[in-house]
């Protein structure tokens, strides 16, 4: 940690140098860069059989390799810090984007830099953007704009589970239960996050209808209440 | 020269004795005027000494004198009043007060220049004055007349209050005396504790006369009572004491006992509405009126009334069989409470708006409502034994109008006045066009041109199909001369909500003739598509039986295409007619019942006779048949009320069309607000919506998000109870 904002710091304050100062700092650095540059793209073709992509069986072996499962959150979080498009493909370009951000270039360093990557994203100002990646990194199809109820139920437990896990379990019960809705749109996923952030748990004392809550939420809500009494 | 006059100086002697002498004499002649004895004296002469007595100086040996002359002679009045015995004794201080005045009066004469020079410059009280004053303080204000006055007074009121005549020219005289004397003098000696009398007269009459009486008497009394006491002020009070003493009355007799009185059983505001009792209803309004929160009592007893009986009456299984007569129930309700409210309430907005929520309340109760007030309509509008006048059916509309305002479904009133009048009109039932439309327009300014648009479009089609007909006749009548005759009535399918794709075949002769419509109004119309619905028509046939008897029979399509097959065989099987008509099963069924099986109508026979018909049967033509009539009518049996299923059916089409027009409303507010918050948008959907049908905010919910996932709105990532619209829309 304190090496990196030392850097960054370093970055920053280049902005005030003269110019042919700035140039030599990035001459020197640049080759520092390109070495670093080069063992990520190493590490990317080993992956990546010699194409342009690491394709599902390439995140598999790296998997593997980083000794975590392939449906563990910490890919999720790798996906997101490279900002991948596909689900179960990563580009050379988002690989880059991804390991460098992490000053990673090997395996083990990544291993390393898990933890780091996980506290990262557990930051509030981060989480948000995190849960909704999560929802488009899983739009697999084109046009797709929902997705069905099991996954939804999967991913919920897979970002929020940590933080909130009364909650995510009662509303997995729910929409595994419920005939309404058969799949989840972006709004309404960004609606639970609100609403696990917002309503107190297990109470709704302050959840109001009249709001502009999803129905779905509404229906989880009096399906609760009904529950308790 | 000159010449200098100088006044002549009159030495003027004053007798030393003079002023006591000269008092002597005007005292004489005071007393003289209390003893009536004023004619003897020389006024004139009595002037100048008064004069002289002030101009030398001896003006306050005047006053004084004056004081206590007329002390004294008020002391002797006092003990003739005391003196006077019971009944007189008002007499007697009432002479005695006019006597006092006129008394006053010449004194004032007398003593004029007094009056007028010295009295001011020396700042003491008025000759006028200074004799009420001396009146109030020695005889009013007596210990032995104070109090007998009062109660003389008090107890003369009681008596007129139960009915005794009392000298009320007395009464006026004393009580103006009263006022003359100062309106404090008024107030403290009589206003006040007549007031204190009257509210424990009144509080202990209304206790009593509650108990043993029912409400609209109760309210008689109490009107009775507030008149009397108001006659009592004009007649002899200080017209200032009638708001105090109305004030009392309203409050003993009416504000302490409001409850009480508005739900006195078999006699209190329920019973009053039920048994129309204008008078009384009229009687407790103005009441009430005069009390704080009387008018909103009465309001809230006759709101809470009209709910539980209206609730009652949407509910009643018995009044749901028959929708003429339930919208009948609703009409004179409304009718009677229209009546009340007009002539009891004063026509008080106040409770026209109670009522007009109360209706709404309860007709919204019963989601039957749209379908029989539909239904109501059409018994009114179509042919039948009880025709309606002219004359009333407007009246009837406008009724049946107010209802409508009611209700909270509009859309699924139109629903179902689509049906029921595209019926009317296919089987030419309607019979009054202009009430028909005039209808159409009241629907219009009610909802708005969208509203009506289709009901309007069927409007045209009934005439432009009159159009087509007599074309095609006069193009091809005279080579159709000896065929049947043909009356088709081209709808725009949009326009009238009809079933699509049943049809049946037609005996030989009219599907040629129809065939030949078609290729006329195609060539007419290029473009067009043309298809018929042979489940809706009606037919004449001319029928001769066996026994040679003619008649002619009015009978469905589908019928028709039945008896037609008997033209060329004497018996068919269920199936025969099943295979040559294709007429859907259901539907046969239910024409071979009528034809066959309703006693009277039985134009077919059926082997075996049954009451059902089953797919074994045999149909022959009834050579027995008879009938009074010539013209025989041959009714499907239909279904005139929906089914369950029907019903569920229906609404869930009005339902769906909802969503669009609730999408409709979402997008044209947001279209001009650009970004609107979650509540307002709710608030505004369902104003704009609300002369439709009623929404509610999950249905809103719905379509927001909808429209969300559609991309035609966004929700604000930062606030989450924005919408934005987004301008994107190819």
């Amino acid at each position: 940690m304190p090496r990196t904002s030392s850097k960054k710091g370093s970055r920053n304050s280049t902005a005030s140098y003269s110019s042919s100062t700035m140039d030599l700092f990035r001459a020197a650095s640049g080759k520092i860069a390109s070495k670093e540059l080069e063992r990520i793209d190493q590490l990317f073709y080993s992956y990546a059989n010699n194409s342009d992509t690491i394709e599902p069986e390439g995140i598999e072996s790296l998997c593997s390799d980083l000794e975590v499962d392939h449906t563990d959150v910490r890919i999720l979080m790798l996906a997101w810090k490279m900002q991948a498009k596909k689900q179960g493909y990563f580009t050379r370009e988002e690989w880059r984007r991804g390991l460098k951000a992490m000053k990673v270039d090997t395996i083990s360093k990544i291993k390393k830099a898990l933890p780091e990557l996980e506290k990262e994203v557990r930051r509030p100002s981060n989480l948000v953007d995190f849960y909704s990646y999560a929802f488009r990194y899983c739009l697999t199809e084109e046009k797709q704009k929902s997705i069905d109820i099991e996954s939804i139920c999967i991913l919920l437990d897979l970002v929020l589970g940590l933080d909130f896990r009364p909650q995510v379990d009662a509303l997995v019960l729910y929409l595994k239960m419920q005939n309404d809705y058969k799949v989840i749109n972006l709004d309404q996923w960004m609606g639970f996050y609100r609403f696990c952030n917002e309503i107190s748990f297990p109470d709704f004392s302050n959840y109001d209808p009249e709001l502009a809550w999803p129905l779905v939420l509404d229906n989880f809500v009096d399906w609760m209440r009904a529950k308790e009494g | 020269m000159n010449f200098r006059i100088d006044p002549f100086k009159h030495e003027v002697v004053v007798n030393p004795k003079y002023a006591d002498n000269t008092w002597k004499i005007l005292e004489h002649a005071i007393r003289d005027i209390y003893n009536h004895k004023a004619s003897r004296l020389s006024f004139q002469q009595l002037y100048r000494n008064a004069y002289n007595m002030v101009v030398h100086e001896s003006g306050e040996k005047l006053y004084s004198g004056l004081v206590s002359t007329m002390k004294s002679l008020l002391q002797e009045v006092c003990e003739c009043i005391e003196a006077a015995y019971g009944g007189s004794f008002l007499e007697e201080l009432n002479t005695k007060w006019i006597d006092h005045n006129e008394a006053l009066q010449n004194i004032g004469d007398i003593l004029l220049y007094m009056d007028r020079t010295f009295i001011p410059r020396t700042h003491k009280t008025p000759i006028r004055e200074l004799g009420i004053n001396l009146w109030r303080d020695n005889v009013i204000h007596s210990s032995n007349i104070q109090t007998r006055l009062l109660n003389t007074l008090l107890e003369l009121i009681l008596g007129e209050r139960t009915g005794e005549v009392i000298n009320r020219g007395l009464m006026r005289n004393t009580t103006k005396m009263l006022m003359e004397l100062g309106s404090s003098v008024y107030q403290e000696d009589l206003e006040k504790p007549f007031i204190e009398v009257s509210s424990d007269f009144y509080g202990l009459k209304s206790q009593e006369f509650i108990e043993r009486s029912d409400c609209g008497d109760y309210l008689k009394e109490a009107e009775r009572c507030l008149n009397e006491e108001i006659a009592r002020v004009s007649h002899y009070l200080d017209t200032k004491s009638e708001a105090k003493i109305t004030n009392v009355v309203e409050k003993e007799m009416i504000a302490n006992h409001m409850l009480r009185l508005l739900h006195m059983e078999n006699s209190g505001l329920v019973k009053m509405l039920l048994d129309d009792k204008f008078e009384d209803l009229g009687r407790m309004y103005s009441l009430f009126n005069r009390v704080p929160n009387g008018l909103s009592m009465i309001r809230d007893a006759m709101t809470s009334h009209i709910r539980n009986t209206g609730e009652q009456l949407v509910t009643d299984p018995e009044k749901l069989k028959n929708p003429v007569e339930f919208v009948d129930c609703l009409l004179q309700k409304r009718d009677k409470y229209e009546k009340i409210i007009s002539f009891a309430f004063n026509n008080d907005k106040t409770f026209q708006n109670a009522f007009d929520s109360s209706f709404k309340y309860f007709i919204n109760l019963n989601p039957c409502s749209p379908e029989y007030m539909s239904l109501f309509l059409d018994d009114k509008l179509r042919k039948g034994p009880k025709r309606v006048k002219e004359d009333d059916i407007e009246i009837i509309l406008d009724n049946v109008m107010r209802l409508f305002r009611y209700l909270q479904e509009k859309d699924l009133f139109e629903k179902y006045y689509k049906k029921h009048l595209a019926k009317r009109f296919l089987s030419g039932k309607t019979i009054f066009d202009d009430a028909e439309s005039s209808l159409i327009v009241k629907l219009k300014t009610e909802c708005g041109c969208q509203f009506t648009s289709k009901l309007e479009g069927m409007f045209t089609d009934m005439k432009t199909s009159q159009d087509a007909m007599q074309g095609f006749y006069a193009a091809h009548g005279a080579e159709l001369e000896n065929g049947p005759t043909l009356v088709v009535q081209v709808l725009t399918a949009c326009s009238w909500s009809t079933e699509s794709g049943i049809t049946c075949n037609l005996p030989p002769e009219l599907s040629a003739l129809s065939e030949r419509f078609r290729s006329y109004y195609l060539g007419k119309h290029k473009g067009r598509i043309l298809s018929y619905k042979t489940n809706m028509g009606t037919a004449d046939l001319k029928a001769i039986f066996g026994n040679g008897q003619k008649y002619q029979l009015n009978v469905s399509t589908y019928q028709m295409c039945i008896l037609m097959l008997f033209n060329n065989a004497d018996c068919l099987s269920y199936k025969e007619i099943d295979q040559a008509t294709e007429i859907p099963s259901s539907d046969l069924k239910r024409c071979l019942q009528s034809l066959a099986c309703v006693k009277g109508k039985n134009v077919l026979r059926k082997e075996p006779t049954s009451k059902n018909i089953e797919e074994d049967d045999a149909f022959s033509v009834n050579d027995k048949f008879t009938s009074k009539l010539r013209k025989v009518k041959i009714r499907t049996v239909v279904a005139q009320k929906e089914s369950e299923s029907e019903k569920q059916q229906t609404r869930q089409r009005v339902e769906e069309a909802r969503k669009p027009q609730i999408d409709a409303a979402i997008v044209r507010i947001m279209k001009s607000r650009k970004v609107l918050d979650h509540k307002n948008v709710i608030a505004e959907v369902t104003k704009q919506l609300q002369s439709r049908f009623l929404t509610n905010t999950g249905d809103i919910k719905k379509q927001l998000e909808s429209l969300i996932e559609r991309e035609f709105l966004e929700r604000d990532t930062t606030d989450s109870q924005l919408y934005r619209y987004l301008n994107t829309i190819p």
